[in-house]
């Protein structure tokens, strides 16, 4: 092992990534901007739910119903129109997500005492957000008797729910979506640049040169993985800077302990890119591989679908993804200030990938080489 | 026309010769597919919840045995002390707790309102927010069977297009979007820039080949397989997981043709930009496949993102394109319905077409 033999390397690794101004602004500004675009942007909340209102009852009682409708910001009044179809046509043409509607004989069945009935059209297209308008839907109507009439309907032994929100009090997106971005860029930037890195001197021809130097294999390994570790950390900073500064998200648990964390992940990530530019024949390949592996990473990784909503198979199968223990630990450290202990399970698995990763990379690296 | 022919012939003895990378291009289409008609629904199922029964009465039991009725919730009942709860989020071990005063009995008897907290890991904010409208209505039933109540209005509710709420409704047909975007988008920036960087462009730039002939030889073959990778896409949507095909199956082939186009278009732009493939690749990515997943509509509702990014999602032709197909496929919308939609994407695409061969053109000329 001669440490100034990969420095000169290490060297032209930096030497070749600084060259390329578009390099610098692909590695860092296109994270820096993502993880703004996308904190801001992505959103499971449902809210300002477009719909229209047929109240074929006119009286102060239905007025006073779709008052309670048009109050929340579950939904945004988009006007009245006079009949079923009309409000179809609207939801046809996507203007309206639902409709309300209330029938004729609302105020004649109300009078004779029993329980009129309120139709609600739901636009089913996007099944998760119509499943959350019915339930807001739900709420608004178990909260209007109480409402219309205050004294007989207050009933007694009644069970409360007193919900408490701990480590995100105001239920906010963007604190659980700008941990999942850092992870998920990380995992991304490194697996790219090492996969292409060796295929495309292999394509250019300049890895013989490389070989018919004295390097040794391990030597031109460390060489080939160093630079694109430091850049990693580079960038996990940068992630860590950008949330704090920007969204005001700052790490409640203990930032050496993500150091230490992403730099045995990176082990993984680095190790398999190694590992696919040693299988890789062509730069595109390379590339479609790691595409391939870190999308599927980012589905199966619980980033925005959470895992226990997965079938039980596919739940078994996102324990094989490194990326899932990764994001957990992350989110945990950032939200929870998790400590090593209650992680362990979690590092354990990334012990197992970053080792299994290189071993397989090292492996496949020196038959490709000698 | 036979210079533009020969360029077509010879990118596509590119594809054909490279049998690996056409089998993971293609390969693609059928992944996402299984995962997204599968593995994906943003419904919850089997969420950990922990239920800490300190009154161990009647009406206890009872309110576990509703709240246990359904697939919701995956239950463990034992003791939690305060100083528990962090330790059990932290490891993730559970999302929910329920704790269950002692004096649940007599206080259900006695006071007007007995109050059951709920503590939640709000890390998943959206989870939590379900999770909190699950258990709300479970203990309106319970309420209103405990206090022999008949509520005072009837809500029927009925889901138009999607009566089951299918997720595979959802996500199958806007799959496309993703699919055709990254295949004709990523394919053509790589297949310009390999050239570029392997320096043979300078040599068929001083053959006697015009630009358009160039152009289109490269963009074609690569348009192909993008629309042989949506038709695949739309195919096993209708056959195998049934997505309803309401609307016209020729308008909706018209507008993937349209939309593979734009496509192209982006990726000759992105091949302007960036000299290398790895540039090229990793520009695609984040100019292409993340918007397009993230901003276009096609998992979070555009309605409830902020002003500034609705407005900005209107830029992403993906945004167009999936009410164009969704529209067609399952409210059964015809051209006029979507024009608005249709015209947006048409001027993008022109827009874009314009933009990247102007640069195209230049760079010819500078060479």
């Amino acid at each position: 092992m001669n440490w100034r033999r990969i420095r000169y390397l290490i060297q032209k690794e930096f030497r070749q990534i600084f060259r390329e101004k578009l390099n610098l602004v692909v590695i860092f500004g296109m994270p820096f901007i993502q993880l703004v675009v996308l904190g801001f942007a992505i959103t499971l909340d449902v809210k300002s739910i477009p719909f229209v209102v047929v109240d074929a009852d006119h009286s102060s009682m239905s007025r006073e119903i779709v008052r309670s409708f048009t109050s929340t910001e579950f939904f945004a009044y988009k006007g009245t129109v006079y009949s079923a179809e009309e409000a179809i046509y609207y939801m046809d043409n996507s203007r309206a997500k639902m409709s309300l509607i209330i029938p004729s004989d609302f105020g004649q069945t109300l009078a004779l005492q029993k329980a009129p009935e309120i139709q609600v059209l739901l636009d089913g297209v996007d099944g998760n957000s119509a499943g959350i308008a019915s339930a807001y839907a739900g709420q608004v109507v178990a909260s209007l008797p109480a409402k219309l009439y205050p004294e007989t309907s207050m009933p007694t032994k009644q069970v409360m729910l007193v919900p408490r929100m701990l480590y995100n009090p105001l239920l906010e997106s963007k604190l659980n979506i700008i941990p999942g971005i850092i992870s998920m860029l990380l995992t991304m930037i490194t697996l790219f640049l090492t996969a292409v890195n060796l295929v495309k001197e292999k394509e250019a021809g300049t890895l013989e040169q490389i070989m018919v130097t004295p390097i040794k294999p391990l030597e031109l390994m460390i060489g080939k993985i160093l630079p694109f570790g430091v850049l990693g950390f580079v960038l996990l900073n940068i992630g860590i800077l950008t949330s704090g500064l920007i969204f005001g998200i700052w790490l409640k648990g203990n930032l050496f302990l993500l150091y230490g964390i992403s730099i045995l992940y990176m082990f993984t990530t680095l190790g398999l890119g190694l590992l696919f530019s040693t299988i890789a024949t062509s730069q595109l390949q390379a590339m479609l591989m790691s595409l391939f592996f870190s999308i599927f990473s980012i589905l199966l990784s619980g980033f925005f679908i959470p895992i226990s909503n997965m079938p039980e198979i596919i739940q078994n199968f996102t324990y094989l993804i490194p990326l899932r223990y990764f994001m957990e630990i992350v989110r945990a450290i950032y939200l929870k200030s998790a400590g090593f202990l209650d992680l362990l399970p979690a590092i354990l698995a990334l012990v197992i990938y970053g080792s299994v990763a290189l071993w397989l990379a090292s492996k496949r690296f020196w038959k490709r080489i000698s | 026309m036979k210079m533009l022919w020969a360029i077509f012939k010879k990118e596509l003895i590119h594809i054909i010769k490279d049998p690996s990378t056409l089998f993971i291009i293609l390969i693609w289409p059928v992944i996402m597919l299984l995962f997204f008609g599968y593995a994906i629904t943003l419904e919850m199922r089997s969420v950990n919840l922990l239920i800490n029964d300190r009154s161990h009465s009647r009406y206890s039991r009872d309110l576990i045995s509703h709240i246990s009725a359904g697939k919701f919730f995956k239950i463990k009942t034992a003791d939690v002390s305060e100083a528990d709860i962090n330790t059990l989020f932290k490891q993730g071990k559970v999302s929910a707790i329920i704790i269950i005063p002692v004096d649940l009995e007599e206080s259900l008897q006695t006071r007007a309102k007995t109050k059951v907290s709920l503590i939640l890991d709000a890390s998943d904010p959206n989870a939590a927010a379900n999770i909190t409208n699950y258990l709300g209505m479970i203990v309106n039933s319970f309420n209103r069977e405990n206090s022999k109540l008949s509520p005072p209005f009837k809500l029927n509710i009925r889901y138009l297009y999607n009566p089951a709420l299918k997720s595979s409704y959802f996500f199958v047909p806007g799959l496309t979007a993703i699919i055709m975007l990254l295949i004709s988008a990523l394919l053509t920036s790589i297949s310009i820039v390999k050239e570029k960087e392997q320096n043979t462009m300078d040599q068929i730039l001083v053959s006697p080949i015009p630009s358009y002939a160039l152009i289109l030889g490269k963009v074609i073959p690569y348009a192909l397989v993008a629309f042989l990778g949506g038709v695949l896409v739309i195919f096993v949507a209708i056959f195998w997981f049934q997505v309803p095909m309401r609307g016209s199956l020729f308008f909706i082939q018209l507008m993937m043709l349209l939309y593979i186009f734009t496509g192209c278009s982006l990726g000759m732009l992105i091949s302007t930009i960036a000299k290398t493939q790895q540039l090229a690749t990793m520009a695609t990515l984040m100019i292409t496949v993340l918007p397009t997943t993230l901003l276009s509509g096609f998992m979070f509702p555009l309605e409830s993102m902020p002003v500034l990014f609705r407005w900005v999602a209107q830029l992403v032709p993906a945004t167009h394109y999936i009410q164009i197909i969704r529209g067609a496929m399952l409210k059964g919308n015809s051209f006029v319905q979507l024009a608005d939609h249709v015209f947006a994407l048409l001027l993008l695409t022109f827009v874009l077409l314009f933009i990247s061969i102007i640069r195209l053109k230049k760079e010819f000329e500078h060479s």
